[in-house]
């Protein structure tokens, strides 16, 4: 198929393994499948010491079940990655290892307390969530799919996540404290979650214009602004007053971008950012450690990852 | 057949200890079981595995919330059992505490045969228990359990069959095997004849433990490995003979535990102190 | 030689399966079950795969889901207050169904 071809058809789940696909448009589904796929991963990596911390055991329950869920989302995705006959999910990973995978910037940040953990599962997933959301409409059909199971599982980690931010937020005022103290140090970082604006992003064009991405990122973080911020404000967190965000007349947001650390956010997505070094090789010493199971059942792991390669055109 | 006790109020002092005993063996195990598993969670050989082994360790903390709740009918909360208990007083055997070596799959694995075995027999024991709530609620865990042993013996025999597998696996049993055995250990020995002479469990742990080593042993030389002292013992009969020298110098049951428990009790009751909590959330409805 | 056919039926939905077709191999299987199965129903896509390589576990086999409670997956156990993102509450909804029809069997 002809890439002209592929823009004029480029609807929701338009195309499937079976179409000969451009390897450009290849590419840049397999860059963002894997992307996202990555991001599940180190996400769930973030989150695990929780299931240990958490403080009942129905939260400790809640922990398990929903780091489980990312897993199998990882599991989903590099699934839908791996049909664009680019990469093997062997390979995805073992780059994801070794520094070389890219993964959202929220998923770089060390976490230390549980005051923390709505950070992530409340904010960060709700935007993820708004973002997942459109992806159903996406136009690789595997990712598509995906979507529709990602985004079924995934109201549960974002309630349970609200839940635990309004359990701190009703509960001693020192937690209330380390809980707002908590969301100041996120709260930068969130609105980033959704990257520089649409001027600046680079990727934007191609993946719009062949209808893999369905939002920009502008839209996307208008709508994440709109429903989280009375969110946060009901729950009585306090808007850090940087960045600056003014509420436009039309409803929407404009964040004053040069109040975030954007040095940071691309040292970040370089994987250059110190604190986060650990994350990455932390789970890659995990990685290595159980190469010898991988070995052991060797014919297995070749089956499922030993996808054909469609043939490059 | 041994009367039903029925009322918590109505037991007596040895009605009441027999049964706390009971549940404290087992919610114990099962909790800190499923505290160790979690730990390969994001850390499994596979997505998929990653994901089976998380199903585990839920399932058993489920089993925990069970039997914490039926001790709630003896008038404690969910801190007193667990966030605020002290970690002395915990009854779980050895084996579910030790921490892994990073990497060492087959621990998890063997360690789930082991115990899963030992649990299917105790289970087994307890579907007639006097104590109507107990007998209630075995069903619904034995059939969790079933996939719990079909997943670890998969996982036995295609270990076994890789030279490093084999290895590992052989390496893993020597050092399990006697942690395994203070799943039988009494926390004492009078109480222990009260839970059998009171019908809440109709096994003693002796009886127990000898059918356990008739599971074990057998199913373990079929994959090549050598199981420690079963030189020991006969082998028609796997007389349940446990000597001093077969067991670790910490026997679990009894509130004696080796150094990883504390640092473990100390990692998941973290929160929980740093947050000077006095009460767990509860997200589920209290159990029927 | 049986096979399972699988039917889509526009694209970008899912294949479902739709029935079996005898053939020799893969080639008449596709054959066939464009006819059998694809003559009628609006279709997109058939899928072909041979019956005996289909594994399968069933509800005797093990307890899909478990059998002991595990409403913290699902987002109807929290509680929250404020209206919830769309997506939030779509997920939520496809929940409950979900969990009604696990209740019904």
């Amino acid at each position: 198929m002809e890439l002209d071809t592929v823009k004029e058809r480029a609807g929701p789940r338009e195309f499937s393994p079976a179409d000969d696909l451009p390897e450009e448009y290849r590419k840049a589904a397999t860059r963002m499948i894997e992307f996202h796929a990555n991001s599940e991963i180190m996400g769930a990596y973030l989150e695990r010491p929780f299931i240990r911390q958490a403080p009942s055991i129905d939260r400790k329950l809640a922990c398990s079940a929903k780091v489980q869920d990312e897993i199998g989302h990882g599991q989903l995705l590099y699934r839908a990655a791996e049909s664009l006959g680019i990469k093997s999910r062997e390979e995805m990973l073992d780059d994801l290892a070794n520094g070389d995978g890219k993964f959202l910037n929220c998923f770089h940040y060390p976490m230390e307390d549980w005051v923390e953990t709505p950070m992530i599962a409340f904010f960060v997933d709700g935007a993820a969530m708004r973002r997942q959301a459109t992806l159903r409409r996406t136009s690789w059909e595997p990712y598509a799919h995906a979507m529709d199971k990602v985004c079924f599982e995934e109201g549960f980690h974002v309630k349970h996540g609200e839940d635990i931010l309004r359990e701190l937020m009703t509960g001693s005022r020192k937690e209330q404290q380390m809980t707002q103290e908590a969301f100041e140090e996120w709260w930068p970082r969130i609105i980033q979650f959704f990257g520089p604006t649409d001027d600046k992003s680079t990727h934007h064009d191609f993946a719009a214009s062949v209808g893999l991405k369905q939002q920009s990122n502008d839209a996307l973080r208008n709508a994440f602004l709109d429903q989280y911020i009375p969110k946060a404000r009901k729950y009585g967190l306090e808007i850090p007053d940087e960045p600056r965000i003014r509420e436009l007349d039309d409803g929407t947001y404009e964040v004053e971008e040069g109040d975030l650390d954007w040095d940071e956010f691309f040292t970040i997505a370089k994987n250059d950012y110190e604190p986060g070094l650990g994350q990455i090789n932390g789970r890659k010493a995990a990685q290595e450690a159980v190469q010898w199971v991988r070995d052991t059942i060797e014919g297995d792991a070749t089956a499922a990852g030993g996808h054909a390669p469609q043939a490059a055109d | 057949m041994t009367a039903s006790l029925e009322n918590p109020d109505d037991l007596d002092a040895r009605e009441r200890d027999a049964l706390e005993t009971l549940l404290k063996r087992l919610a114990d195990d099962e909790f800190v079981l499923a505290e160790r598993y979690t730990e390969w969670q994001v850390r499994a050989p596979s997505l998929e595995s990653d994901l089976a082994l998380s199903n585990n360790a839920q399932d058993e903390l489920g089993h925990a919330r069970l039997w914490y709740d039926v001790l709630e009918d003896l008038g404690y909360e969910e801190q007193d059992l667990v966030y605020e208990r002290d970690p002395a007083d915990f009854r779980h055997a050895t084996l579910v505490e030790l921490p892994f070596e990073e990497g060492d799959w087959a621990d998890p694995i063997l360690r789930s045969y082991l115990y899963d075995v030992a649990e299917k027999l105790r289970l087994e024991a307890l579907e007639e228990s006097t104590y109507p709530k107990i007998a209630d609620r075995v069903g619904k865990i034995q059939s969790e359990e079933e996939y719990h042993l079909e997943h670890a013996q998969s996982w036995l025999e295609r270990l076994a069959d890789g030279d490093e597998g084999h290895e590992r696996l052989q390496d893993a049993l020597d050092r399990l095997f006697p942690h395994a055995l203070t799943i039988f250990e009494p926390v004492n020995r009078d109480v222990e004849s009260d839970i059998v002479d009171l019908g809440l469990r109709d096994a003693t742990l002796e009886e127990m433990g000898e059918e356990w080593l008739s599971n074990v042993v057998p199913y373990l030389e079929s994959l090549d490995l050598d199981v420690p002292e079963s030189g020991q013992m006969d082998d028609d009969e796997f007389e349940f003979e446990v000597t001093q020298e077969m067991l670790p110098e910490e026997r679990g049951r009894d509130g004696s535990h080796t150094d990883a428990w504390v640092d473990l009790y100390d990692e998941f009751t973290h929160t929980y102190r740093e947050l000077g909590r006095s009460e767990t959330t509860k997200i589920m409805e209290k159990p029927e | 030689m049986i096979w399972e056919v699988f039917r889509q039926e526009k694209a970008g939905n899912y294949h479902t399966h739709c029935g079996n077709v005898h053939a020799p191999d893969r080639e008449m299987a596709k054959q066939f079950a464009a006819i059998q199965h694809g003559r009628r129903k609006p279709t997109n896509s058939l899928w072909v795969v041979p019956s005996e390589e289909i594994g399968e576990i069933d509800a005797e086999d093990v307890a899909f889901g478990g059998t002991t409670d595990k409403a913290y997956r699902w987002a109807t156990a929290y509680n929250t207050t404020g209206e919830d993102a769309v997506e939030v509450v779509e997920s939520e909804d496809e929940q409950a169904t979900a969990e009604r029809q696990r209740g019904d069997d």
